[in-house]
């Protein structure tokens, strides 16, 4: 049996500081392990079907994609537009993580498939919060595809 | 008259008039107002007394009817005369003569001198002669020595005088310009050759009634130039005659008349046609109308335009009877016969001339809407809109705006009339898109309002409806008439008829059928507008697509703006938070202990939320002034219900006191944003005081209510609302830089910080709703904050 806690958290960034901010928030909360990091969209891509190939509820499939909009290259929300008109990616989860409030960008990101967004708090103690709660409902509370029916 | 031709009315309709079933007399049937239009002018059954008619069988030459007046004037009782041969009248050598005219000359409706001869007590009579329907019909009339001139001219008397005359006239007649200089020589020709009192030509306007354009009368007369009369006055008969002959004496308007005797043609049973007859008898009501005006003797020749009567020249005489002889009579129907040429040339110059400078002030108007690239620019400079067409004013209705010149409707007046024109189905006819109407207020009731100053309307549509328009507007008939001095007050005298026959009254009815009516749109001033609309619509083309390209740009502008936001909340801020982030870590650190280190971190910590803040502030702003606005109608209580429990928890931690005097009424705006104008005002209002308890009154004043003093311009006519507070109040050197971007008037953490833009934000969310905003406050007891919402409708319902 997969222990849900077992798989991974793909964390599309390429600040340094907030890939620091979520290793803390992961160490926090006992999932360090499961955090991989690429810097950008084609990585993201290519991690993602070489994990997965056609099969969409693999189990080497992430529990999570946590994306930061703002992207060197092809942004967020392109690589976000990928994974959902993707048929073998778009299961996956995918978290929007972006220092825009603008309703604009919540909005689009809310087209293109994004599962959940949110807004980059300034202060580091409510960053590392934020996060904290994001593992916490992801690994711990919400069942992502084909692990419900092992569990079973 | 043909035979084939109605003689005397036998329908059951005319069985109503008083000659129904028999011929018809003058003397016999006095003629009622009724029915002038169906008199039988061309076949009156009597004569002019003054002289007699012999009505002869061709080719026998026996006289089968004659005036009862033939012992009077040719000495010969009429009875005696009838079924004789003309010698008896004529002598042997004066019927030869007839018949070689008759066998030589074209007489057929066209009289000819025969010659003169005495009649009935040695008077000298002249012989006049022309045929019709196979009939002879042979007048005999004193003869007038030919009077070349009024008194005092220099020309030659005579024959000879008269021809001098009919040329040196001629000659003066063309080398008139123009069709108003030609009426004017015109009439003093007439006046010259005749010795009539007063000479006018009359024209027939397109409706039929007729106005004085040009007169020549003697001194002492007042003019009658400039007058209008109702069609009826010339009724339909009597145009139809003078489509026929060219010159209608009445030399005695009280003379009497001279029956026929038979009153019918004992062969045919027809009454006799005079259409061509000089001693043709007179209608009653005509008669009639002239001696009301103090007219003694007349003469009228028609001006016509191919078949068409285009107008008249009436002569009045005003001192008793006035004969011209037969040869004057003859020079007067020549002069009107090249009067008829010369005006259709002279009115088709005209016509041509104005349709060229209608097509030069098109061009000149379209050259410069071209080139200001505003179609607003033809109702503007000397030459305009309104020069296009004969009329008092013009409006265009262009990109949401109206641009007016000279006299037109008041604007709300104008839209009403724009949104029920652009129902009208005359704008979906491919061929012309065009309405016209010279009685708008029949069409558009409403319009009965500004008839007087635009009873006629041409209006074309520009492009797809609802959208521009163009329009012109004449004004009601009786507006444009001059109304010379009004020379016919005291009528000289009324006849048995009655004040109808007056010049007076035929004005009034002439008013009267003209209220409301402005004078017609002719085909070739609808096919300027035509044109002028296709041109514009060209323009309009053009317009659109600058437009669209002006969009594209803005377009591409906003697009940068976004890109902008997008660097700005993302690329600022990333580092911002990284800044943050060690900073945090470092105060944090168990290893620095140094407290003036601390203190330092402490301020970097704040520095970075503050710029947070403002970057937020920056991004709100700008969106402000690029989302549009969702207007709709909501209730102003509601929108401060929501704003004021948004900014609750500082009211309870404060213990503030709101008072709202009376409930507001209904506001079209848009919702999110009315509430965040009342979010920030009362949010200033509880944060900049040291009052306790602090108290903010939020409240109206009606547009009908005393304006306050401070209110700007653009204020006036708009509910005001306000949000008063009993704060610290602003310096009046301030009072402006509050609505300043980032302008903050106090230390950066006094009265709890803030970003500086709220006010700014504010500014901009009621300027969006094109209002306006001011403030009145007192250093130390407090700020009021104004502003209006247009479209808002007031206060409570």
């Amino acid at each position: 049996m997969t222990h849900v806690a077992d798989r991974s958290i793909l964390v599309v960034e390429d600040s340094d500081e907030d890939w620091e901010t979520a290793c803390d928030a992961g160490a926090a909360a006992g999932v360090r392990s499961c955090l991989h990091r690429v810097l950008d969209a084609t990585e993201c891509l290519a991690w993602l079907h070489q994990r997965l190939g056609a099969n969409a509820v693999s189990s080497e499939a992430p529990v999570l994609v946590l994306v930061d909009l703002n992207l060197p290259g092809v942004d967020g929300r392109t690589l976000l537009a990928s994974i959902k008109a993707d048929v073998s990616l778009r299961a996956v989860p995918v978290v929007v993580m972006s220092t825009s409030s603008s309703q604009r960008d919540i909005a689009s990101c809310y087209d293109a498939g994004a599962n959940a967004y949110h807004v980059k708090p300034l202060r580091y103690p409510d960053h590392l919060r934020e996060l904290a709660s994001i593992f916490d409902y992801w690994l711990g509370l919400n069942r992502p595809p084909g692990v419900g029916a092992i569990c079973q | 008259m043909g035979p084939n031709n109605p003689v005397f009315p036998v329908t059951s309709a005319a069985s109503a008039l008083p000659w129904a079933g028999q011929p018809y007399s003058i003397k016999r049937h006095g003629v009622s107002i009724t029915n002038c239009d169906t008199e039988p002018v061309q076949t009156p059954g009597c004569v002019q007394a003054r002289g007699a008619l012999l009505v002869l069988r061709h080719p026998a030459l026996t006289i089968a009817q004659a005036s009862e007046n033939c012992a009077a004037v040719l000495g010969h009782d009429a009875a005696e005369l009838l079924q004789q041969p003309v010698s008896r009248v004529l002598g042997a050598a004066g019927a030869e003569r007839l018949a070689e005219v008759l066998a030589s000359d074209a007489v057929e409706c066209n009289p000819v001198y025969l010659f003169s001869q005495t009649g009935a007590g040695g008077a000298l009579l002249d012989a006049v002669v022309h045929t019709l329907n196979g009939s002879v019909m042979l007048e005999f009339e004193p003869s007038v020595p030919t009077a070349a001139a009024a008194s005092g001219s220099r020309l030659p008397q005579g024959e000879a005088g008269l021809y001098a005359v009919l040329k040196f006239a001629m000659a003066r007649l063309q080398t008139a310009v123009g069709l108003q200089a030609f009426c004017d020589v015109l009439t003093q020709q007439v006046r010259e050759m005749t010795g009539l009192d007063r000479v006018m030509v009359y024209k027939f306007h397109p409706d039929l009634h007729g106005e004085v354009i040009a007169e020549a009368s003697r001194e002492d007369l007042p003019s009658w130039l400039g007058l209008h009369y109702p069609a009826d006055d010339i009724p339909l008969p009597a145009r139809e005659i003078f489509k026929r002959v060219w010159v209608r004496p009445v030399p005695d308007v009280s003379g009497a008349l001279a029956e026929m005797v038979p009153l019918v043609h004992p062969d045919t049973g027809v009454p006799v046609e005079m259409t061509h007859c000089g001693l043709r008898g007179p209608s009653v009501m005509y008669t009639e109308y002239l001696r009301n005006m103090g007219v003694t003797a007349c003469l009228t020749m028609p001006i016509r335009s191919d078949a068409e009567l285009w107008g008249l020249i009436a002569c009045h005489h005003y001192a008793g009877e006035k004969a011209l002889s037969f040869q004057q009579r003859t020079a007067c129907e020549l002069i009107a016969q090249v009067a008829s040429v010369q005006f259709r040339d002279a009115e088709k110059r005209e016509q041509l001339q104005s349709e060229v400078e209608r097509e030069r002030v098109s061009q000149t108007l379209l050259a410069r809407a071209a080139g200001s690239g505003s179609l607003a620019s033809v109702v503007r400079g000397e030459i305009s809109l309104k020069d296009v067409l004969p009329c008092s004013g013009a409006a265009l209705w262009d990109d949401g705006r109206w641009h007016c010149v000279g006299q037109t409707p008041p604007l709300p007046q104008l839209a009403a009339l724009a949104a029920w024109l652009s129902t009208r189905p005359e704008f979906d006819n491919p061929l012309q898109r065009l309405f016209a109407s010279d009685c708008l207020s029949a069409d558009f009731p409403a319009a009965v309002a500004y008839a007087e100053l635009a009873s006629g309307l041409l209006a074309v549509p520009l492009g797809p409806r609802p959208g521009g328009l163009m329009m012109w507007f004449r004004p009601q008939v009786l507006q444009e008439i001059r109304w010379g001095g009004n020379p016919h007050d005291k009528p000289k005298v009324v006849g048995p008829h009655g004040p109808r026959l007056t010049p007076r009254v035929s004005f009034e009815i002439f008013a009267e059928s003209v209220r409301g009516r402005s004078s017609p749109w002719l085909s070739h001033e609808k096919e300027a507008a035509t044109r002028l609309r296709l041109l514009a619509m060209e323009l309009v083309v053009v317009r659109a697509q600058r437009l669209a390209t002006l969009n594209d740009a803005l377009t591409r502008s906003n697009d940068d703006l976004d890109a902008f936001a997008h660097v700005a909340s993302h690329d600022l801020k990333e580092p911002l938070r990284g800044i943050h982030k060690y900073a945090h870590q470092l105060r944090e650190d168990a290893r620095i202990v140094d407290e003036d280190l601390r203190r330092k971190l402490d301020n970097l910590l704040s520095l970075t939320v503050r710029m947070d803040g403002l970057i937020d502030a920056l991004l709100l702003f700008s969106r402000v002034g690029r989302e549009s606005l969702e207007l709709e109608e909501c209730d102003f209580n509601a929108i401060l219900d929501e704003a004021l429990e948004m900014v609750g928890s500082r009211r309870e931690e404060t213990h503030s006191e709101i008072v709202v005097p009376r409930p507001f009424g209904r506001v079209r705006c848009d919702w999110v944003r009315c509430r965040e104008i009342l979010v920030n005002l009362l949010s200033n209002a509880l944060k900049y005081n040291d009052k306790s308890p602090k108290r903010i009154e939020i409240g109206w004043i009606g547009a009908n209510e005393t304006p306050r003093e401070s209110a700007p311009k653009e204020a006036a006519g708009q509910t005001v609302y306000y949000v008063r507070d009993n704060g610290i109040g602003i310096e009046a050197r301030n009072q402006e830089q509050v609505f300043r971007m980032f302008k903050r008037l106090h230390k950066r953490d006094a009265f709890g910080g803030g970003s500086g833009a709220g006010l700014t934000i504010v500014r901009k969310l009621v300027e969006r709703h094109r209002g306006a905003i001011w403030l009145e406050s007192e250093l130390g007891s407090g700020s009021t904050f104004y502003f209006t919402i247009p479209g808002a409708s007031g206060g409570a319902a």
